[in-house]
């Protein structure tokens, strides 16, 4: 590939240049990587270090145990496998307990698995923020994949300031 | 236990008043609620239920003071007593047979009533006559909202209100129309209703509910997902196809006088007759015969019949209604003498109060004509 700039020698910096939403890629020589002032170093470093942050992140709150048949409910005794056959929960921890065969079972009764209706007014603060955080964190990945590192780190800032409330 | 109130008026969901009554017969809609607090019914023990029956019965007076209501406690009533409520849509088949101590609270007029550990710890349910599930909703959601500043539901932010039954999970809620389609059922259209409502996750029942079938040309359409659509999300997909199937009904009903005013007319007018004549008749035939006979009254060919009494004897002439009314048990003999002497008695005080009514006009000009024609 040649270089974008002088149109003569080899590209060997490339670059991703995320603005408005619109990915652009630039490809460039060494020698006019520099004279256009791009430092190579602190773009790798951006670019390598905020994937394993913000994966963690990611991973964290996809996290959420296995679907193991052997799993039994520490309040109401049921098992994984009872659940599976009645059809029927012992008790609302059962959700918790078994939530990765939980997702998977509501995906396929209602193709969603995410609440979107009235919220008893109690419990509506809370769960406005847990709300916030999860739709933050969805941006989060959407960012991650977009390679906007930009955006993201501001999302993560906001995702940890907002979990700095949660904690206070 | 003195239903008695109950037996007499009708609920104000039969009378035929509401939007779009000549088809949509009811809108219906619950809500499935569990109290943190306690593990769902299909794990407590006995104790637990009594409990829990006690905690809501407390907290449902307060709540519903106002609104002149009664608590029932199912085990004292007889099996009687609970199929009546049963046939009046206001508790379900399992609730009325199901063990351990459960009840059903009931708000006045028959428009609200609350199953106390029924599947789930609570069941609050709104039932109004015709085309109207928002304002349903708005009742239910009313209720709803006061009992939750006094119990704590069980509920999670990422699934919602949680349930015994993961079908139930997230709003918790199941809206239904009740339609009479006989037009559609006679032309063998309504097998493409079906399909076409199945295709947006809609599901399609008999009278009473799950599991059973559809008799008298009733369909309920109710939603099937309860999670990852808001309660108006849901209503919003049920508003949009009903009024499409109640057009069918109407084109299939209009086509069928153009086309075959005889065939129609004579099926409504001996449908008619039976039941003013007969001398003992099954619920079955009964269910047929009236359901011929309400789309007579709407489309003006019976014309000395109100449709709130039609839609009351789709309901009346069920076997626990009949006892109610006879005041004893009857067999399955009795009943059908019973029952065809009440409509005989019903029918002829209709004709009578309505006598002068008869005789203005009805029905379309064009219809009348071509009557007259093939005379």
């Amino acid at each position: 590939m040649q270089c974008e700039a002088c149109q003569k020698k080899d590209a060997t910096v490339h670059l991703t240049d995320v603005s408005n939403n619109s990915k652009k890629e630039i490809h460039l020589c060494d020698s006019c990587a520099k004279t256009q002032g791009v430092t190579i170093k602190s773009y790798m470093n951006k670019a390598a270090a905020y994937p394993e942050l913000l994966t963690q992140l990611v991973q964290s709150q996809s996290d959420s145990g296995t679907e193991d048949k052997d799993l039994t409910c520490p309040r109401c005794g049921i098992s994984y496998r009872k659940f599976r056959n009645t059809g029927k929960f012992g008790c609302a921890h059962d959700y918790v307990v078994f939530k990765k065969g939980v997702v998977n079972l509501l995906e396929k009764i209602h193709g969603k698995v995410e609440h979107r209706g009235k919220v008893p007014l109690r419990a509506s603060d809370q769960i406005a923020k847990q709300k916030e955080l999860r739709s933050l964190r969805a941006d989060l990945e959407k960012a991650v994949r977009e390679e906007a590192y930009e955006h993201a780190a501001q999302i993560r800032d906001q995702i940890y300031s907002l979990e700095g409330r949660a904690d206070s | 236990m003195d239903l008695s109130d109950l037996q007499t008026g009708a609920g104000d969901w039969l009378g035929g008043t509401g939007p779009e009554s000549d088809i949509v017969i009811s809108s219906r809609l619950r809500l499935a609620r569990n109290l943190a607090d306690f593990p769902f019914l299909s794990r407590a023990t006995p104790k637990e239920r009594g409990q829990l029956e006690r905690r809501i019965q407390t907290e449902l007076k307060k709540v519903l003071s106002a609104e002149d209501i009664r608590y029932y406690a199912l085990p004292p009533l007889s099996p009687v007593d609970r199929l009546f409520l049963v046939e009046r849509h206001l508790i379900s088949r399992e609730h009325a047979f199901g063990k351990g101590p459960r009840g059903v609270c009931l708000g006045a007029k028959g428009s609200i009533s609350i199953m106390v550990n029924e599947e789930d710890h609570l069941r609050i349910q709104g039932l109004s006559s015709g085309f109207q599930l928002r304002a349903t909703w708005e009742q239910v959601d009313d209720v709803d909202s006061r009992l939750e500043k006094l119990l704590e539901y069980s509920f999670s932010a990422q699934f919602g209100y949680l349930t015994v039954c993961p079908t139930n999970v997230g709003t918790g809620m199941r809206a239904s129309v009740m339609l009479h389609l006989p037009a559609l059922v006679m032309t063998r259209q309504i097998d493409k209703v079906f399909q076409a409502v199945s295709k947006i996750n809609l599901a399609v029942r008999g009278l009473y509910g799950e599991g059973t079938q559809a008799s008298g040309d009733f369909y309920q359409i109710s939603n099937q997902p309860t999670l990852g659509k808001s309660e108006l999300e849901i209503i919003e997909t049920i508003e949009r196809v009903i009024p499409k199937i109640i057009e069918y009904e109407r084109t299939v009903r209009e086509q069928l006088l153009e086309q075959r005013r005889e065939v129609i007319e004579d099926k409504v007018w001996r449908a008619y007759g039976m039941l003013q004549t007969a001398r003992t008749i099954n619920s079955e035939e009964t269910m047929d015969l009236l359901s011929a006979v309400r789309m007579g009254v709407n489309l003006k060919i019976i014309q000395d019949v109100k449709i709130s009494t039609v839609n009351e004897l789709f309901i009346h002439t069920q076997p626990a209604h009949l006892q109610k009314i006879e005041r004893s048990e009857l067999n399955s003999p009795e009943r059908d003498i019973t029952r065809a002497t009440f409509i005989r008695d019903r029918l002829k005080g209709d004709s009578k109060n309505n006598g002068n009514g008869s005789s203005g006009r009805g029905g379309k000009g064009g219809g009348n004509h071509k009557r007259q024609r093939t005379k």
